[in-house]
């Protein structure tokens, strides 16, 4: 599902360069539910970065469902990344000003995925899933930290991504809170879905398939 | 059908700042009502202005004839290039008003009505052929602007004073519209019209001819005008003199393009000043939607996607801004344009604005917007997702140039001031817009006040140049002896000297400006004054040489209009004259600068004159009364008085001419000054939504509120206080552009450049009271943002 070879990725600070990622080989198999752990700094929002298409190595490959992402035009990136790939952000990052329901059916507003009609069932069978239905009218400030995460993962499903993405996702949430959502992404990977988390250490322990730990820039065993 | 949830997104982000986008909205508004105001007033005039003109039939050559007569006139209408001819004399005479002051009166007698045509203004309902028919003897018709200058109401009566010495009361029967003639309160004189019955003493005087073929060819027209001269010279009539008016060009229409290109000049400013308002706007709105675009992007939204989500959000701003700005632009250009009529004493016959200068208002208010929209909205939909949500995302660190540490070494101001002062600089693109935006608002304003002042200087410096009170005019030369003696009787003249002025005719080799009007065929005419030397009366500002000195003898100074319209003449060189029949040379001594753009010579005579037509009267006091007894008791006293004027009229009659100016520069500095404000507001508002989290960290070290709002307005002082200063700057070039131009059209020469402390300081005041208005509602904003939500803030 995704293969990760030689990967290195560089930035140019105003205090010289930096290297967050130092020759990462990675392999994930669909179906995997992963955990990415590590320090702050250590390079694992980077890693899963590179995964999702977001950023580009500054060398080595990164292949997803057999997709050579660097190869890819950014345009033709944004559709792969759309179809392909479900985001989960620490902050959650709904739109403002958009309603819930809204917030859900964007990306198949942007991918033109579904027939308009049926976008809407769509986002309220997700928001059903995910038990935030009767959220669905309101606007984000109205929902807890939870709800919204919620909201956020039922986003990241709509276009039925085969891999989903979540960089610290329960970072700004309570522990009960956390550990539903963990709950969640464990049912999503049994469900056949690759699902690969950044988190903290504390997590770990929240059922998920393969745990791998990055210091440095360098994946650990 | 429902709307995606990306254009939801587009309307709602419109919706969630109703003030960023009414800011927004205002600053395409300003740039559609520039263009708007410029497009409609520049179509109407020009259409309305050249209907009115072309209404009248203007005459293609004016000709002085003595002793016109019917069967002569009849002669020049066979000739097969006269399309018509017409009498149309005149007397040039005095009005006494009813006040006792007298003002310069010509009285045109209508022999036919088809050249130079008036039409009825208010005449009891009648058409104008049947209202100068009905006249009775002593009856004639005013035009309808020197009804003030007459100081008369239809049915009141005033005095005619002819140059022969006859007075004769007349009633004016009502008022008529002469579209080809200068308004009279501009001249400060009056036109008034008679029919030949009325005035049976009047005949000869002037021919009016339209020449058949090209009207508008003036070398055609100079051809007949001289076969005209030829036909009546075998008749044995003598045409003194030949006037041939611009073809096609009403007598005011270069003081009308003048104005019209100063405020096309400032509506382009208005426009471009807006379209960098919008693009800042876009910038910030985009910089902070980064985060969204970085969002959307993630959720797989392509490029193109992004972009026209905001290309749309900036078309729908841009809808609003014309909707808003369309009519008040007509409304504005439509005052303008009956402002402008009336000074010009046309007619608009119709407001309509033509269908090409409403498209173009539509595509300057919807293409400029975007086109400026497009860079900054492009730069945000490339940014990779990577970028976007990345926490510095979009800013700069102070600190990271040499600039920023110069600043940070400014340590001795108090703090406020400095955070200010770091703050203000911390976007220097932006900062740089405003202080512009605002600067140009500021420079249009000081340039106003510049120009105003240069004119007061010119007009002062006339006054300090001739240094009399009242300029007399009679009929035919007087023994000075009897004139002394007649003015020894008057208390309120000082002192009289008598000069002597003939018209001198000079070759006219090079091609004359185009606002000279061509008097005769092939000379220019000059007035040649002989002052008496040495004069207490005459100080003219010396531009080359010297002035006259006693003993001088052949020599001559002329002035600047005079040099302009002659070929190269050099101090030394022989100036070549035709006065009164002889041929004179005189040497160049000098050049003098004069208000008036009549080209003059002044010479010396000898031995000294006996007898003059002309006398520089200093009255005892300056003041308006005792210059009215002293005109009135001089018209008393001397025999067969032209003219006296008075050198204050003259001057205000100048000053009359400037207003259209003058209006148009502050209707441009307004327009200009209302997008600077809104510009800074904007800068300020922003620049609070962006320091958001600054600001709560300085509450939540021990700021109040106060303090926090404090600074921001300190902030939005700075910025004024740094524009004042680019604003002086700008308005050097500026004033001397004005200056020049102005100058030129009315002088002949640019105007002194003048500052004018009123400008400068007024703004200084004005600027730092719009920075801290504008920066108001910012600060109470920051002020009310609790430390949590600003600390929480994304």
């Amino acid at each position: 599902m995704i293969t990760l070879r030689g990967v290195t990725k560089q930035y140019a600070t105003p205090a010289g360069a930096f290297a967050a990622l130092r020759g990462v080989d990675l392999d994930i198999t669909a179906g995997e539910f992963v955990a990415i752990v590590g320090k702050s700094g250590s390079g694992k929002s980077t890693l899963l970065n590179m995964i999702g298409g977001i950023d580009r190595p500054s060398s080595g490959s990164v292949a997803v469902g057999g997709t050579a992402i660097e190869s890819l035009a950014p345009n033709a990136l944004a559709t792969w990344r759309g179809r392909s790939v479900g985001f989960v952000f620490q902050f959650f990052q709904l739109l403002p000003t958009l309603t819930v329901a809204e917030n859900v059916m964007l990306p198949l507003d942007f991918s033109g995925a579904l027939p308009e009609k049926q976008r809407r069932a769509r986002a309220a069978q997700l928001l059903e899933r995910l038990g935030v239905a009767e959220q669905a009218a309101k606007l984000p400030s109205a929902l807890s930290g939870g709800q919204q995460q919620r909201v956020a993962i039922a986003r990241a499903l709509a276009n039925d991504p085969p891999l989903l993405l979540a960089d610290e996702p329960t970072g700004n949430l309570d522990s009960a809170t956390s550990a539903d959502i963990f709950h969640l992404f464990r049912e999503l990977a049994f469900g056949g879905r690759t699902v690969v988390v950044v988190t903290h250490e504390r997590d770990v322990d929240t059922g998920v398939s393969r745990t791998v730990r990055i210091v440095d820039g360098s994946v650990t065993r | 059908m429902t709307l995606a949830p990306r254009w939801r997104k587009v309307v709602r982000d419109l919706a969630e700042h109703p003030v960023r986008c009414a800011l927004a909205v205002l600053a395409m508004t300003a740039g559609a009502f520039g263009v708007g105001t410029i497009l409609t007033s520049y179509t109407i005039l020009t259409r309305e202005l050249k209907a009115t003109y072309d209404g009248t039939i203007p005459a293609s050559a004016v000709l002085t004839v003595e002793h016109l007569d019917d069967a002569a006139l009849a002669a020049v209408r066979a000739l097969p290039d006269v399309a018509e001819a017409e009498s149309r004399p005149a007397i040039y005479a005095r009005a006494r008003l009813a006040n006792g002051d007298a003002r310069a009166m010509t009285l045109f007698v209508m022999d036919g009505n088809r050249i130079d045509r008036i039409a009825s203004s208010d005449c009891g309902g009648k058409a104008i052929a049947d209202c100068l028919a009905a006249l009775r003897p002593d009856e004639i018709l005013v035009e309808r602007s020197s009804m003030s200058v007459a100081h008369a109401a239809v049915g009141d009566r005033i005095v005619m004073k002819t140059s022969d010495g006859t007075e004769r009361s007349l009633r004016i029967a009502g008022t008529v519209h002469a579209a080809g003639l200068a308004p009279g309160w501009m001249d400060h004189h009056v036109a008034a019209f008679a029919n030949p019955r009325s005035l049976q003493h009047a005949r000869g005087g002037r021919l009016l001819v339209v020449v058949r073929g090209d009207r508008l060819d003036e070398s055609h027209i100079r051809v007949v005008a001289s076969d005209v001269r030829a036909l009546l010279a075998r008749r044995g009539l003598n045409v003194v003199d030949i006037e041939i008016p611009r073809p096609g060009r009403h007598p005011h229409a270069d003081q009308m393009a003048t104005f019209l290109f100063l405020l096309g000049c400032f509506g382009v400013l208005a426009l471009a000043l807006s379209a960098v308002l919008v693009a800042t706007m876009i910038h910030a709105l985009l910089t902070e939607q980064l985060r969204q675009v970085g969002v959307m992007k993630a959720l797989g939204a392509t490029t193109t996607q992004i972009a026209a989500l905001y290309l749309v959000q900036v078309s729908l701003l841009a809808c609003a801004a014309l909707i808003l700005g369309m009519p008040l632009g007509f409304a504005a250009g439509r005052a303008y344009t009956a402002f402008a009529a009336n000074m010009l004493n046309a007619t608009v016959a119709s407001h309509a604005v033509p269908a090409w200068a409403i498209a173009a208002q539509i595509a300057a208010g919807l293409l400029v917007p975007l086109l400026v929209a497009a860079g900054p909205v492009l730069h945000a939909s490339r940014i990779s997702v990577h970028d976007a949500l990345a926490n510095d995302a979009g800013r700069r660190a102070f600190g990271a140039s040499a600039f920023d540490r110069l600043l940070a070494r400014i340590a001795w101001l108090p703090r406020p001031l400095m955070l200010s002062l770091r703050t203000a600089f911390r976007r220097r693109g932006r900062l740089a817009l405003t202080v512009a935006t605002l600067a140009a608002g500021g420079a249009v304003f000081v340039t106003t006040l510049d120009a105003a002042a240069a004119w007061r200087r010119v007009l002062a410096e006339e006054g300090e140049a001739r240094r009399y009170d009242l300029d007399v005019r009679l009929a035919e030369p007087r023994p000075i002896a009897e004139l002394a003696n007649a003015l020894a009787r008057v208390p309120e003249v000082a002192h009289a000297e008598y000069w002597t002025e003939s018209v001198a005719r000079l070759p006219r080799v090079v091609k004359t400006p185009v606002r000279v009007r061509v008097h005769g065929l092939d000379d220019e005419h000059a007035l040649l004054v002989r002052p008496q030397v040495p004069t207490s009366l005459l100080a003219l500002p010396l531009l080359q040489g010297r002035w006259l000195r006693a003993g001088d003898r052949g020599v001559a100074v002329v002035n600047q209009s005079l040099l302009a319209r002659v070929p190269p003449l050099r101090l030394g060189d022989p100036l070549r004259l035709r006065v009164d029949g002889r041929d004179v040379s005189l040497r160049l001594v000098g050049v003098v600068k004069e208000l008036a753009p009549i080209p003059a010579v002044y010479t010396t005579e000898a031995p000294p004159p006996v007898a003059t037509r002309s006398i520089r009267i200093v009255t005892r006091a300056h003041d308006v009364a005792t210059r009215r007894a002293a005109a009135r008791a001089i018209e008393r006293v001397l025999p067969r008085v032209t003219s006296v004027q008075s050198l204050a009229d003259t001057r205000q009659a100048f000053a009359d001419h400037l207003v259209i100016i003058n209006t148009a520069l502050l209707l441009a500095a307004t327009l200009v000054l209302l997008v600077g404000t809104l510009g800074l507001a904007s800068t300020m508002a922003l620049s609070v939504v962006e320091r958001t989290r600054e600001l709560g960290i300085m509450g939540s070290l021990g700021a109040t509120p106060n303090a926090l709002a404090r600074d921001v307005v300190l902030q939005g002082v700075v910025i004024s206080a740094l524009s004042w200063c680019v604003a002086l700057a700008f308005a050097v070039p500026l004033t001397l552009f004005v200056n020049a131009t102005t100058g030129r059209m009315f002088i002949g020469a640019p105007l002194p450049f003048v500052v004018a402390p009123a400008g400068a300081l007024g703004w200084l005041a004005l600027v730092l009271i719009l920075g801290a208005l504008a920066s108001l509602q910012p600060a109470w904003r920051a002020s009310q943002l609790t430390i949590r939500e600003a600390l929480a803030y994304e």
